[in-house]
């Protein structure tokens, strides 16, 4: 793995001698592996292999970045861009990258991952799982993840890391309209449990067979964690200062003040060992746990080194890729790993505590009237359950919340002890480690 | 420029004891500039020079894919064996097939009258921060003005065990604007996108000097004229926007045959169309969506799919009855049907699946000022902020950004967020004229996994929806 430092390091020596002040350099290696199911069959096994270096260049306020994709000639791609950093227009809000003698630690992967050639047959157990609960018709991905990096700065980054992870998705079905979705993400292969993941998506399937037409008004929701994750994708992104900039946030001007209920707790947790743990943002400063909101009181946004500059504060180590990617622009910070803090209930307890409402699996398609103001509205699917005098009675469908999202966040008057980590698609990402929460008075409609 | 001996070489390379019922292998080089400006200041510049290949094994028990970003004769042999193990790896019970196609050896490129590579980032700079400049002069307060500008080209060189050999390039450029209004202590958002195949020339087509000051200038009179919708049944008129997410939405998605069949059935979900509903009501006479690939300049432009099959017009909807599916090879065979050309990847590292193009709702012949004027009392929704749609795309709802009211045949003011919660049948059920001139939007559409965002038109003409529930 060092040779990816290296390659970093050359690369920043030699943008360096061709006149750049600030460069950050990092190489990467990523190699993926992915089963596709449906039908309870396997559509196709894909594998991705990248190699190429982020180089972000900076002359004074003249800035530019650049992925290099090309091993065969990263030196001529670093010579020209550092030719058109001197050509670029300033950029009046660069702040500078950060600079200090950083300790960073040490990443232990789980070998075992690297070296699983044939994940097949965790989608098949995964599939025969699902199965034998009643599901007859089981889709999914089982991906195989494994990164390494290395960084180096001008101003003191330089480090390597390494990541591997495997995330199992089950969505099974029991009927046309009834379905259950379960995860299994998880840096150790040995936790990979695709025969309990399967069984879970099937024993909802189940239980959400006919399902009769759900009831607008409002409602209690009681909320699996991949429902949260959901959720916490708008969420978290919105607790990013570029998003706050740009007036693209709810969070905007409420530093200090209540924004969820006095139960919530939300940290971005990059340290500790799951499937998106790193060692540093994408400017080389190491990450650590920020704890953005404590018991429902907003306490920082998530910070790169330029925008705490502007907000007069100092980087929470959030930096995003310093090469725009779809939706974000370079360097915006970015949450990487969110996790609600358990709370002290059993589900069991949550679900014998709620006289009417519903359970809700996974949600999707989370969508804005106004990030500034929160408005929006998001569909649930799987398994709806719903709720009456402390039993599950029936499942419903054809559902939508349309609520206020900081007003839901309010609304929590329940967290469950147990949490997972969850990884699903676009949906519930980035990588986060959620409980079950119960929601109280959602907004519910559907179609006329 | 991409080796087609590399191409070659790689087809040569696969080897399997099982039979081959195809192998792809393509080529990819992309070529792409950003530049993003925050309240006139220059918020990011990026610049990419990428290339790289992927090869596609199809055997009967299953589907490898492998991809990466060195182009070589050794990278193609090694991705080649990579392709076969991880086809084998699929151990599918039911016999992967394929449509039959005919080979084709062509080169097509779309042409560009001042080439996006010859824009300067200053000549970009100055062109963002003049719309900057004229969003200001509007003395609208606009918290948020974040203007993002992206042009590339793709050359690709697509080659299969069929005899198959395609060269292609493809430059685009997409501008995405965002601007937050805010007035009377209300605040109200806009984010669009404009985007289009071709040169420069299409930037300057789009008038965005005239329209974005526009766009912040309705969004201060919904705020401060607009009144709330009293909840009830309406006639509602659609713009473009409108009926282009609806095609979108709850035809496109729907209509695409990998979905009918399951296969993003944990991901986007599946469709409440089924195979056999080919010749069913959909919506009434006047519901004919068409995706078109070959409509020239559109975002979603291209003559041959990333199967090598030649591009047509897709009639999903015609006369309110469901009637052609988006179909790829796979999906096709599965069908006893002929591929229509709907494979797309996003670039080299994603495998091709199903996708729309450009996807809208034919004219009609009715004046957009005559669908108005038939209007006792009803609502005029020009576009759209928040929407969403359930997975088996049944379900939808859009929430108006610009709307009026419509008083007697006449507008009579702005009506603010006006909401559409609807199901697919009763949209499309509940139409009855169509006006003429028909108006693209660009957009990135989503669906694969990994999520694969591809470039795409919506739109249409304007629709008159009679006796729809309004919130």
């Amino acid at each position: 793995m060092s040779e990816l430092k290296e390659l970093a390091v050359h690369l920043v020596e030699l943008a360096r001698s061709e006149g750049a002040k600030d460069v950050v350099a990092q190489a990467v290696q990523a190699d993926t592996q992915q089963v596709r199911f449906s039908n309870s069959q396997i559509d196709a096994v894909n594998g991705w292999s990248e190699r190429h270096v982020i180089l972000f260049v900076a002359i004074g306020k003249h800035v530019i970045s650049s992925d290099l994709r090309s091993p065969d000639n990263y030196d001529e791609l670093a010579k020209r861009l550092v030719v058109q950093a001197k050509k670029a227009p300033e950029n009046e809000g660069y702040g500078g990258i950060a600079s200090g003698r950083f300790k960073y630690k040490a990443a232990r992967i789980d070998k075992a991952i690297v070296s699983l050639k044939d994940p097949s047959k965790q989608a098949h157990e995964a599939i025969h799982a699902a199965e034998s609960e009643g599901a007859n018709n089981v889709g999914g991905t089982l991906f195989v993840r494994h990164q390494r990096f290395g960084i180096a700065s001008s101003v003191g980054a330089l480090a390597i890391d390494e990541s591997a992870s495997v995330d199992l998705s089950v969505r099974a079905f029991s009927q046309p309209e009834a379905s259950g979705h379960a995860l299994s993400c998880t840096p150790r292969l040995s936790k990979l449990r695709p025969k309990e993941t399967g069984a879970k998506a099937g024993r909802l399937a189940v239980m959400a067979k006919n399902p009769a037409q759900g009831d607008q008004g409002r409602s209690d929701f009681i909320s699996e964690p991949l429902f949260i994750g959901g959720l916490i994708n708008s969420t978290s992104n919105m607790m990013s200062a570029f998003q706050v900039d740009i007036g693209m946030s709810m969070f905007a001007k409420k530093i200090g003040k209540r924004v969820a209920s006095e139960e919530v707790t939300i940290v971005d947790d990059p340290v500790s060992d799951s499937t998106s743990r790193r060692a540093f943002d994408h400017e080389g400063v190491p990450c650590r746990r920020n704890t953005v909101i404590k018991d429902g009181i907003l306490k920082t946004y998530l910070h790169n080194t330029s925008t705490a500059k502007r907000f007069k504060t100092k980087t929470t180590a959030n930096a995003g890729p310093l090469i725009p990617t779809a939706f974000t622009t370079a360097g915006q910070p970015l949450p990487f790993h969110p996790v609600v803090v358990p709370g002290d209930w059993k589900v069991e307890e949550m679900i014998a505590d709620t006289k009417r409402g519903l359970y809700a699996n996974n949600t999707w398609y989370t969508r804005y009237q106004n990030y500034s103001t929160g408005e929006f509205s998001t569909i649930p699917r799987d398994a709806i359950l719903r709720i009456e005098n402390g039993e599950i009675v029936g499942a419903v469908k054809n559902i939508r919340i349309s609520d206020n999202m900081m007003n839901l966040w309010k609304s929590v008057d329940a967290i469950s002890k147990s949490s997972e980590e969850v990884f699903w698609w676009d949906e519930a990402t980035p990588p986060s480690t959620l409980p079950t929460a119960r929601f109280r008075g959602l907004n519910v409609t559907r179609s006329s | 420029m991409l080796d087609e001996d590399v191409a070659e070489a790689t087809l040569g390379a696969i080897e399997s004891k099982e039979t081959v019922l195809l192998a792809e292998v393509r080529l990819e080089e992309r070529n792409m500039r950003g530049l993003a400006v925050k309240s006139s200041q220059v918020n990011s510049l990026s610049s990419l020079e990428d290339s790289g290949m992927n090869v596609r094994v199809v055997l009967p028990t299953g589907i490898g894919f492998a991809s990466s970003n060195r182009v070589s004769r050794v990278e193609g042999a090694r991705l080649a064996k990579q392709a076969v193990r991880l086809a084998k790896g699929g151990k599918r019970e039911s016999t992967v097939a394929l449509s039959s196609e005919q080979p084709v050896r062509t080169s097509w490129a779309v042409s560009q009258k001042r080439s996006l590579i010859d824009v300067t980032t200053e000549d970009k700079l100055a062109f963002l921060r003049e719309l900057d400049s004229l969003v200001v002069k509007t003395d609208v307060k606009v918290q948020g003005r974040y203007y993002e500008l992206i042009d590339y080209e793709i050359g690709g060189f697509f080659a299969n065990s069929e005899g198959s050999r395609i060269r292609s390039f493809i430059p685009r450029v997409v501008i995405g604007a965002s601007n937050m209004v805010s007035s009377k202590g209300e605040l109200a958002m806009s984010l669009r996108e404009w985007g289009a195949c071709g040169g420069w020339e299409n930037v300057e087509e789009w008038d965005l000097g005239r329209v974005l000051p526009a766009e912040v200038r309705m969004l201060k009179n919904q705020i401060d004229h607009g009144r709330m919708l009293k909840p009830g049944v309406y006639d509602l008129v659609c713009g473009s926007e409108v009926t282009g997410i609806a095609a979108h939405e709850s035809c496109g998605h729907p209509m695409e045959a990998d979905r009918i069949l399951g296969r993003e059935m944990s991901q986007a979900g599946k469709s409440f169309v089924s195979q056999d509903m080919i010749g069913k009501k959909i919506g009434s006479k006047y519901a004919t969506v068409i995706d078109d690939p070959t409509v020239p300049g559109t975002y979603g432009y291209y003559l041959y799919d990333q199967e090598g099959v030649k591009a047509r017009p897709r009639h999903l909807y015609k006369d309110g009855l469901i009637n052609e599916f988006l179909q790829n090879r796979e999906t096709a065979s599965r069908m006893n049907l002929k591929s229509n050309g709907s494979s797309r990847s996003e670039y080299y590292l994603r495998e091709p699946i199903a996708r729309m193009a450009n996807t809208f709702v034919a004219p009609g012949d009715f004046q957009e000022d005559e669908l108005i004027g038939s209007v006792k009392d009803g609502v005029l929704m020009r576009s759209f902020t928040e929407w969403n749609i359930d997975d088996k795309r049944y379900n939808q709802k859009y929430v108006s950004r610009e709307a009026y009211f419509v008083k007697d045949g006449e507008l009579a003011g702005p009506a603010k967020k006006c909401t559409l919660e609807i199901t697919t049948p009763g949209f499309w059920g509940a139409i009855d004229a169509v006006s003429k001139k028909v108006v693209f939007d660009a957009a990135e559409c989503g669906k694969g996994d990994p999520m694969q965002g591809m470039a795409v038109c919506t739109g249409g003409p304007m629709l008159r929806l009679r006796s729809v529930t309004l919130k």
